[in-house]
């Protein structure tokens, strides 16, 4: 039972340390370089995964507060610390996971004095926060409980009432505005998910799903800590058999579930029938909006929306509705996953995954988003169990989980023995698994230990023999430049004049193409091959000896320095003969890295025309249009277009 | 061969670097919260000035230069500076710190490198030697200590090798390869071995707290580390 527990730590203590450095690269290296984010899908997992499914999974809060506390159903009243707990620990964690999402994490107060009262997101912003403050409210009692805080605990329980009301009116706003939030994509959201009633569709679902989650909780707590209450007596590791109909005369070996069975399956008919509120609603929407061509079309998103409407809704309601699995907790645990896990996926799909067909590009989180949301997620878990193990959330149980928390020495000995000691305690357990997993995160999320992605140029192709005209960079469609190779030979003086543009050639090449080594679009390229040139530099001096190699250090590197860069002699002090280079241009003394090739390219050209627009009288030349004709050509046809029609 | 430089410079030298640093945290973090609980416990009369002059009054080892293990103890003093004085302020590493941390640190001269890594060189040699003939350390000798000495050994010796090309009959690549990937192997295996005394030297077996234990502390220690049975 603990050894169950221990794992689960151990597995959840190694998502937080790689979560911990996903959040630490993510402030420190910002968002583009970490996440996978485009400006097609801007929004991504920390948003949708971690805020709106996991707000949304812990609506618990305020519905077994409404059950409770205003429709006086005693029945479900210790469902009610588990409940708050679920919905503080939730939210919390959203909001933790937002920090990191929101473009600059430390302006998160803004909307506090900065009022944008035309947004949803304004409002969802004031309601999670008073709600998180209510859900704390509500918790502290049973956290001060252990401390002898009487008199606090006493005002705490005297405004309970209120405070679950206020908690209500909120839960109930907010979760309907994030729902409206996508009312402003009509037409990039996916048919299928879009409709004018998705702030119902988003409170219903949540409001069913939330009391799924928390008796998933409740089970999933039982399984791990106390299985008594759920499972009942086991008897030989046995599954004990429900449910039969001679239960009561003493001397069949049949077995009940827990004592805490009944109160969970007469919930769980409460989640049910708010989802089945939930399906009728999204079957009568298909009807209305007649999107049954698109939902039995076979594209992946109609796929999609099946899966998630089998998982959120179907299989709970078939389960709950099944007398047998109702009442069995591993139905019910069936059911409830299956709820919770549809729930994740609608929001996903309406947050992300509707959006692919507009964007025309689909959106993979990158490992830092994986990270940091699981990290965020495993961490609420962690002090879930902290605070189920150390106070009476579920029951008074805690005393006992007390684990021997015995501090020793790390061994000074060999590798068993600090493994023996490692694994014994709590504090050498969960350091020993942050030595091992904080390096492999650092390694495998560091931005630049990324694997070159860098776009490669396309090499320009000429339309002739003689390159008269040449199509540069014909890689992206629409945006190729023809390039009048031959006119610019001309004008700027014959052969002499291929210098200023091939301004480095290759050893023993005149007019080395651009592309030979600005090879990237957007990255600098290295140009230098260092392993290479220890060969050569060998072969040139004929050095003798066995490894020739090795002696040819010396011969580029300065003696007594460090052999880096700044030690080698210059590329022209061997190269004086065979390299032509341009003098007109800052050249370094080593040539170690070509800019990239959208940058060299327009500096290049710009910055000529630029000199020689006044000498020719074309006051255009240094414009876009000039040599971006394809756009220029474009714009004229479209306007000639357009005027003909105006005129008409 | 230069990418699997540039990778073992790169990563996971980042990784294994990582490793170390954190294994030997780890156990500076537990040794310390350790004594914290003990003072409040059996140490309570000790001060912390006791403490800490307890700690590091062994680092210099005089009384044992003066008698008892003399050629060993002088022999693995010397290593001890002669090795972290060249890995350490080396002027090929100090460029290496100054590009990953940017530390700035001072360095020893190229001819003061090359005379301790021989002298780091030969010490090991000597420490390998006084395992294998000297009777009293043969008797309480592993497999681990010759292992882990020729671990220590290898980035030494190439990295010798890699920095005087002229009398290395290896291809300088391969001499830099092993060079990096057995200090980093090194580096791996720091905080999970005996090697991990850079750090428990100062607490495990000189610190006061050792010299302090209550009555009955063995037995716990025992059932601690090899579970119920076992006894002292």
């Amino acid at each position: 039972m603990l050894n169950k527990a221990r794992t689960l730590k151990d597995i959840l203590w190694f998502f937080v340390f790689f979560g911990l450095v996903a959040g630490i690269f993510r402030l420190w290296f910002g968002l583009g370089a970490t996440t996978n984010l485009t400006d097609s899908v801007p929004w991504g997992l920390w948003k949708v995964l971690n805020m709106i499914a996991g707000v949304a999974l812990s609506t618990c809060g305020f519905t077994i507060g409404f059950l409770v506390y205003v429709l006086r159903v005693e029945k479900f009243k210790p469902l009610i610390k588990p409940a708050i707990f679920v919905a503080f620990l939730g939210y919390g964690s959203s909001c933790f996971a937002l920090l990191f999402d929101i473009g600059l994490p430390y302006r998160f107060w803004h909307p506090l004095f900065m009022w944008n009262e035309h947004s949803f997101l304004f409002e969802v912003f004031w309601c999670v926060m008073l709600y998180f403050s209510v859900t704390f409210i509500e918790l502290m009692p049973n956290i001060l409980e252990k401390y002898k805080l009487k008199k606090t605990v006493g005002f705490l329980h005297k405004i309970t009432i209120g405070v679950v009301i206020i908690g209500i009116s909120l839960s109930t706003l907010h979760h309907s505005s994030l729902g409206s939030l996508f009312l402003i994509t009509p037409y990039r959201l996916f048919p299928l998910w879009y409709s004018s009633l998705l702030p119902v569709y988003f409170f219903t679902s949540a409001a069913g799903c939330g009391i799924m989650f928390l008796i998933f909780v409740k089970i999933l707590y039982s399984k791990l800590y106390n299985p008594v209450s759920v499972f009942g007596e086991q008897t030989n590791g046995k599954v004990p058999v429900v449910c039969s109909l001679n239960r009561n005369d003493g001397n069949t070996a049949t077995k009940e579930y827990g004592k805490d069975m009944p109160m969970l399956s007469s919930l769980s008919i409460v989640g049910a029938s708010l989802l089945a509120i939930y399906l009728i609603l999204k079957i009568y929407d298909l009807f209305r909006l007649n999107l049954f061509n698109t939902l039995l079309i076979g594209t992946w998103e109609s796929w999609i929306y099946i899966l998630e409407l089998l998982l959120t809704a179907v299989l709970p309601l078939v389960l709950v509705i099944i007398k047998k699995s109702r009442r069995s907790p591993y139905g019910l645990g069936t059911a409830t996953f299956s709820a919770s896990l549809g729930l994740a996926l609608n929001r996903l799909d309406v947050g992300i995954i509707g959006y692919f067909r507009d964007a025309g590009s689909a959106y993979f989180p990158s490992l830092t988003e994986w990270a940091l949301g699981i990290g965020v997620i495993a961490a609420a878990a962690l002090v879930f169990l902290f605070v189920a193990e150390n106070f009476s959330i579920f029951d008074e149980q805690w005393k006992v989980y007390k684990i021997n928390k015995g501090i020793f020495k790390a061994s000074f000995d060999t590798i068993n023995r600090v493994w023996q000691a490692a694994l014994h305690s709590g504090l050498q357990r969960t350091t020993i698994i942050g030595v091992f997993v904080l390096p492999i995160a650092f390694v495998l999320m560091y931005p630049q230990y990324k694997s070159d992605k860098g776009i490669y140029v396309v090499p320009a192709s000429g339309l002739n023999t003689i390159r008269s005209i040449l199509i540069i960079n014909a890689n992206t469609p629409g945006m190729s430049t023809e390039f009048p190779h031959l006119k610019h030979q001309e004008t700027l003086g014959k052969e002499q004049s291929c210098i200023e543009c091939h301004h480095i050639s290759l050893p023993d090449d005149k007019s080395t193409p651009c592309s030979r080594c600005h090879r990237k679009m957007f990255e600098k390229t290295l140009i230098f091959n260092h392993e290479m040139h220890k060969g050569w530099v060998a072969a040139d001096r004929q050095i003798p000896g066995l490894q020739p190699e090795n002696k040819t250090c010396a011969i580029c590197h300065l003696p007594g320095l460090p052999k880096d860069i700044n030690s080698a002699v210059g590329c022209m002090e061997c190269h004086k003969e065979d390299i032509h280079v341009a003098n007109t241009l800052n050249l370094p003394k080593q040539f170690l890295y070509a800019d990239s090739y959208f940058y060299v390219m327009h500096k290049r050209c710009i910055g000529c025309h630029q000199e020689r627009k006044q000498g020719v009288n074309k006051p255009n030349l240094d414009q876009c249009s000039n040599c971006h004709q394809s756009y220029y050509t474009q714009y004229e046809t479209k306007k000639e277009l357009y005027g003909s029609l105006a005129s008409d | 061969m230069e990418q699997w430089i540039e990778f073992a410079k790169g990563p996971l030298f980042a990784f294994t670097f990582l490793i170390m640093i954190l294994g030997l945290a780890r156990h500076f973090i537990i040794q310390f919260y350790s004594i914290f609980i003990s003072k409040g416990k059996q140490l309570k009369n000790v001060s912390w000035r006791k403490i800490f002059s307890d700690m590091f009054s062994w680092v210099v080892p005089v009384k044992h230069l003066i008698k008892g293990t003399r050629i060993f103890s002088t022999v693995s003093f010397i290593f001890h500076v002669a090795a972290i004085l060249v890995s350490v302020f080396f002027i090929d590493h100090i460029v290496l710190w100054q590009n990953y941390l940017g530390i700035d640190l001072p360095s020893i001269g190229r001819a003061l490198a090359d005379i301790l890594t021989l002298v780091v060189i030969g010490c090991i040699l000597v420490l390998i030697a006084c395992r294998i003939f000297v009777r009293r350390q043969r008797e309480m000798r592993r497999k681990s200590d010759y292992v882990l000495l020729i671990m220590v050994l290898l980035p030494f010796l190439f990295g010798f090798l890699a920095g005087h090309p002229a009398i290395n009959p290896f291809p300088w690549n391969t001499a830099m390869l092993i060079h990096i990937l057995s200090g980093e192997a090194l580096f791996v295996v720091i905080p999970f071995t005996k090697l991990s005394h850079i750090v428990l030297y100062f607490f495990d077996r000189l610190s006061v707290v050792h010299w302090q234990l209550k009555p009955g502390a063995g037995d716990k220690v025992a059932k601690a580390l090899f579970g119920e049975e076992a006894k002292v």
